[in-house]
């Protein structure tokens, strides 16, 4: 599904990924787990294609396509859906009408038909349920004033209605409170299946005990460095990045 | 104290301002207006049933517009209370067609009147309009101004305001701007209640000019002024606003904010803005802001990322920079008109 290979990636002139190599099969959850400054965020961009983030080398297929070669929104509509460590404020736009506006810009690409408005509003109002958001929510800019909890809310409930093939999630559990962590996590599971993959990145351990990975792979100054089952995990809580560290050096 | 303004006189050159003069200093008329214009014949004047829910009031021409009140009184007896004004002034091709007037609208007590005026036009021309406004005690006047005017005409559209106590003045104007256009609204602001709003979006594109002058006379205690300019400078635009509050001695109580924020959206985009507080007054609040910035780099990611294109998120995000000024429009027919007009004028307005 998601084949990266040697990527070589640097922002402002400094190189962040180093060659790195990665592959998530349709089906399965990984997690990229690494200290500060490793690049994981980096990866994340790198993959959505934020500017100013170059690629220098390597390659990354997607589904059997060049992911690089596409532009950032042809990206979304190939079914690539990365969730922000701290998702934007949008003034002036409410949620409803940006993910509207979203979706039928991915379906439009795709060749679908566009979604109608009576139709998008009995499905979002679905899916704002399960995550518990309130619909005067979506009413109201998005993410203005919301908290660090609804602004992750937000963003399962945009991967809901987009359904992508593939997620990345960038640090989804940071400004989460144990009740918010549920709610999303919940939200995030209910998008597995066989033929969807993710991306985790986190920082600790503490997500992967609600979002269980079927492969953990521990990123050390742009590089993987080491892969392995679930187990890892606690590992690392234990003992901490230390030892690869210092491997990587 | 009431302004006492006359139209400029587009057809005596040496009456005109120049860049001397502090007022127009940013707003060169001179060079926009270098021949004089042919004076042009009164074509249309009356007042008739319109679609507008009220009443329809046709004017392209010269001299004073003098049925105007009748269109008022009929429009402030119906039942909505409003008033459709097209201003639109049709030109000539290659010629410079000159239209000047001035007209005068007074609301009695109490009353309440919506007024849409539209000054779209069409082909080369040059206008200069006073519209004189009197609002009596506890009437309401809500004023929402359309210029979209071709992008070769000259027009310079001056107001004066006078409100009583306890009246409400709240004007919306939507601009595109022209090879020179300047829109001028002078209040004698009563306090005593009183409340004064005067809000603006501009969106410029190409080599548009447009000039937004507001001055606010607080005279009186206990008067309230709110503006939110907001506006779009693109291409080789320029953007100026020119808001001045003047809080004379005694006028105590008064409360007087005043916002203006503009983004530019490429290098060579001009932005003026001369937001002044005059004040001789002890007891006031008075506030005003300004910002000019550029789009939000991060945000216009965000959105692509989410699946919109470049072009889509760009207009997205440029409408959303300037409908909060629309959204304070109360009659909701009217809001969501501008909406639309907004929305139509924004789509395309990023062609990358």
């Amino acid at each position: 599904m998601l084949n990266i290979e040697n990527l070589t990636v640097s922002v402002d002139d400094k190189t962040i990924l180093k060659g790195l190599n990665l592959n998530v099969p349709a089906g399965e959850v990984h997690a990229i787990m690494g200290p500060n400054g490793a690049g994981k965020s980096t990866l994340g961009y790198t993959l959505a294609g934020r500017p100013n983030y170059e690629v220098t080398q390597g390659a990354v297929d997607f589904n059997g396509e060049d992911l690089l070669e596409k532009d950032v929104h042809e990206r979304a509509a190939a079914g690539l859906y990365l969730s922000f460590q701290y998702p934007l404020e949008i003034p002036g736009v409410p949620a409803m009408t940006f993910i509207r506006t979203a979706l039928n810009a991915q379906r439009k690409l795709r060749g679908e038909e566009e979604m109608s408005a009576p139709e998008f509003l009995k499905t979002i109002r679905e899916v704002a349920k399960t995550l518990k958001i309130d619909m005067d929510m979506l009413k109201r800019p998005l993410n203005v004033g919301f908290s660090g909890g609804e602004k992750k809310r937000m963003e399962v409930l945009q991967m809901a209605l987009l359904q992508p093939k593939f997620l990345i999630l960038d640090e989804t559990d940071s400004g989460l409170d144990i009740d918010a962590l549920k709610v999303v996590s919940d939200g995030v599971n209910a998008l597995r299946s066989d033929d969807r993959g993710m991306l985790v990145i986190t920082h600790y351990q503490r997500l992967l005990d609600h979002i269980k990975p079927d492969r953990i792979h521990i990123l050390v100054d742009g590089r993987i460095v080491h892969s392995g089952g679930p187990e890892l995990a606690l590992e690392l809580e234990a003992h901490g990045y230390d030892r690869y560290v210092n491997e990587a050096a | 104290m009431a302004f006492d303004l006359t139209p400029l006189d587009l057809f005596d050159p040496s009456s005109y301002p120049t860049r001397r003069h502090e007022e127009w200093k940013y707003s060169d008329l001179s060079r926009a207006l270098r021949e004089v214009p042919a004076r042009a014949e009164l074509t249309h004047l009356q007042a008739e049933a319109g679609d507008f829910g009220g009443f329809y009031w046709h004017c392209a021409g010269d001299g004073q517009l003098a049925d105007l009140q009748a269109a008022v009184s009929k429009a402030v007896q119906s039942s909505g209370g409003r008033l459709y004004l097209d201003m639109s002034d049709v030109g000539e091709e290659g010629a410079m067609a000159g239209y000047q007037g001035e007209g005068r609208i007074t609301l009695g007590e109490g009353e309440h009147l919506i007024l849409l005026e539209d000054y779209s036009g069409a082909l080369d021309y040059a206008a200069s309009t006073v519209l004189h406004f009197d609002v009596a005690e506890g009437a309401t006047l809500i004023r929402v101004v359309i210029l979209d005017e071709p992008e070769s005409a000259v027009s310079v559209r001056r107001s004066t305001v006078t409100t009583a106590p306890g009246s409400v003045f709240k004007q919306y104007v939507f601009a595109t701007g022209a090879k020179f256009q300047r829109f001028e609204t002078h209040v004698a602001h009563a306090g005593h209640g009183a409340q004064v709003e005067m809000h603006g979006a501009y969106l410029l594109k190409d080599t548009a000019h447009f000039d937004y002058t507001t001055r606010v006379n607080h005279a009186e205690v206990d008067g309230a002024t709110q503006q939110l300019i907001k506006g779009l400078v693109k291409d080789r635009a320029t953007a100026v606003f020119q808001g001045r509050i003047y809080v004379e001695k005694g006028a105590d109580g008064t409360d007087a904010r005043m916002r203006h924020q503009a983004l530019m959206l490429n290098d060579g985009a001009h932005v003026r803005a001369k937001p002044e507080l005059e004040i001789y007054a002890d007891d006031v609040q008075c506030a005003h802001g300004n910002t000019i910035g550029a789009l939000d780099e991060s945000a216009l990611f965000f959105c692509q990322s989410r699946g919109m294109p470049e072009e889509v998120a760009r207009a997205l995000l440029m409408q959303a920079f300037v409908v909060p000024v629309a959204e304070q429009i109360e009659d909701e027919a009217l809001r969501e008109m501008v909406l639309n007009w907004i929305a139509d004028k924004t789509e395309g307005f990023y062609a990358l």
